[in-house]
């Protein structure tokens, strides 16, 4: 039975992002804002759409893509960050991005990739959905058409992607040769009955290094930091929430549903990758100079982090992982919020100073109190000081992560956190403690970043004061991942098994 | 008929030949060339593993179709950006493009 009600609130996005694309073309004239305006407004329907299908039985479009709480919870922070990628953009665009159209169209497809990739039960579909993503983010990556860097960002950005999406599909033809199937449910049941082998155990390994590209684990953090300088700051902002959560999308449903079976033969080398994922990002971080640079290898440091629930998700049972998968959610949570903050106010500053550098933020106390301000909230919610999201989230998921065996890990992540709050500072000391170049003047900032932006400071203080609700929310979502399928899919699945 | 494993060995040079050019050849083009070798190899292996598997299950003939498919898409895609470079640097090679460092 096919049922495409399950995909309205998808319908909704992929349709706007047509949509405004045919409204350029139709009105070449209409004004660019509007645009973003029009995005937004998306954005926000595709939000209230999904909330309908809050707490609904699991539904499954032919077992390859399922709809449940975990699902929402994504479609949900999709929409919030379309919203305010939308929202941070107009001003930065004028003048600088001729096809508006296009670029909201793809923030929008980019996050249908997104939903569809936490949604995936069958690794075809997978795979598309993380192309799907994959592809948005190389175009908007170098959408300013004549600036040197940001050419060179998306040039190295696709070689580097399309490489690693290469080694995923080579690990993927094992995983297919050795279990017979693409469905995560008969994969789990395959490796279940049968044992691990060498096919299963590479193709793992394979998998890893394609996902652990997309979230810019360390060894294949080469992309990174570059995609991050060359792109327009909003998509800096863009690539450093959405590829991170589509990244750990994925990362949950394929391996506490498909792979949890064979767990051993993964968790060990997700604790490592985590170890030093966390270590050298923090490190690095320490002698940059560029923000966007030093954004890209403290998110880096954060993916580190977050590994830790993975890790713990292989050495635990299906009860621990729920709770340890809960942990991770509400802590991407707080880490995109905190960094859409931060680069509402990066890109308001940008806008009228041009600076992007550690160096040209030197006296922003004076000059630009609020951003300041809210550039020292977002940075201390990174380096996770009390009363602001990062730590609470923070604290909530190594809580969550905690087991056997993984306790060397979390304080390992204790380390490097203190580590980072070194190279935070050193922006906060720029900020507070010298005096701003003269040529320097006030400026009043465009009002919708500034409402923007101080919303999302009031989340910020909210997570990291009261984070009830959303850990409910969490909680909530990672449950259906560690139940097998729904019923329609284990019947689908049923006479996909090979005889 | 032929054993899987000659199919297995000769997509598993094909992809380790892909993966050689692509560290080592410094052509823009060229290591997207080698990027289609490797997904040529992976093409390879979900066909040889759907026939050897189950002759009526033609999921991995199907993963190939997508394969090829999605590999078309990431080659105009690529090949529009590699024109875009050449345009602003006159230049295709990539250590020559090299403003951005850690």
């Amino acid at each position: 039975m096919r049922d495409y009600t399950i995909f309205i609130p998808e319908f909704i996005a992929a349709g706007s992002a047509l949509g405004i694309i045919a409204v350029d073309l139709i009105w070449p004239r209409v004004r660019k804002d509007l645009l973003a305006y029009l995005c937004a407004v998306a954005a926000i329907a595709w939000a209230v759409a999904s909330v309908f299908y809050i707490g609904k039985t699991p539904n499954s479009f032919q077992g390859l893509i399922q709809v449940d709480d975990f699902t929402t919870y994504f479609r949900l922070m999709a929409a919030g960050i379309v919203f305010c990628i939308a929202l941070i953009s107009p001003n930065y665009i004028r003048g600088r991005i001729d096809a508006a159209a296009e670029y909201y169209a793809l923030l929008l497809l980019g996050c249908c990739g997104l939903v569809f990739m936490a949604a995936a039960r069958e690794l075809i579909t997978a795979y598309i959905s993380f192309e799907l993503i994959s592809f948005s983010l190389y175009i908007l990556v170098g959408f300013l058409r004549r600036d040197i860097r940001s050419n060179e960002a998306s040039l190295k950005f696709i070689l580097l992607g399309a490489f690693a999406s290469a080694i995923f599909l080579y690990g993927i033809s094992f995983i297919y040769g050795a279990t017979g199937s693409t469905y995560y449910d008969s994969i789990s049941k395959a490796i279940d009955a049968n044992g691990s082998n060498t096919a299963i155990v590479v193709g793992l390994m394979l998998i890893l290094v394609g996902i652990g590209f997309k979230l810019a684990v360390v060894p294949f953090q080469m992309w990174a930091p570059d995609a991050y300088e060359g792109a327009p700051l909003p998509i800096t902002a863009f690539i450093a929430t959405a590829s991170e959560v589509a990244g750990f999308g994925l990362f949950l449903r394929l391996f506490s549903s498909a792979f949890h079976t064979g767990a051993h033969e993964w968790a060990w080398a997700v604790a490592i990758l985590s170890a030093i994922t966390m270590t050298l990002g923090n490190l690095v971080a320490i002698q940059q100079t560029n923000i966007k640079r030093l954004v890209a290898y403290s998110s880096i440091g954060q993916v580190g982090y977050m590994l830790v629930v993975i890790a713990a998700i292989g050495y635990g049972d299906a009860h621990a992982g729920a709770g340890a998968s809960a942990g991770l959610l509400i802590h991407i949570t707080g880490y995109i919020i905190s960094t859409l903050l931060l680069f509402a106010a990066l890109i308001a500053y940008y806008n009228r100073t041009g600076h992007d550098t550690i160096r040209g933020m030197r006296g922003m106390a004076e000059t630009q109190p609020f951003l300041a301000l809210i550039i020292t909230v977002a940075l201390f919610s990174y380096a996770g000081l009390p009363f602001f999201a990062g730590f609470t989230t923070k604290l909530l998921m190594f809580q969550s992560a905690t087991s056997n065996g993984l306790l060397w890990l979390i304080a390992l992540g204790v380390v490097n956190s203190a580590i980072s709050i070194y190279y935070y500072m050193m922006i906060v000391r720029e900020m507070y403690l010298f005096d701003p170049d003269e040529n320097v003047k006030r400026f009043s900032i465009n009002p919708l970043l500034a409402g923007l932006a101080g919303v999302l400071l009031l989340a910020v203080l909210f997570i990291g004061i009261y984070p009830g609700p959303v850990l409910h929310g969490a909680s909530k979502a990672s449950t259906p991942l560690f139940q097998a399928g729904a019923d329609a899919t284990s019947n689908v699945t049923a006479q996909m098994l090979p005889k | 008929m032929v054993p899987l494993e000659n199919y297995l060995v000769l997509s598993a040079i094909m992809f380790s030949l892909g993966v050689y050019g692509v560290l080592t050849r410094r052509n823009a083009v060229l290591i997207l060339m080698s990027v289609e070798l490797m997904l040529n190899a992976v093409s390879l292996n979900f066909v040889a593993f759907a026939s050897y598997l189950d002759p009526s299950k033609i999921i991995g003939a199907v993963f190939a179709v997508f394969v090829i498919t999605v590999a078309a898409a990431e080659v105009g895609l690529a090949l529009a950006i590699i024109i875009r470079l050449y345009r602003n640097r006159s230049t295709a090679n990539v250590d020559e493009v090299a403003t951005l460092k850690w």
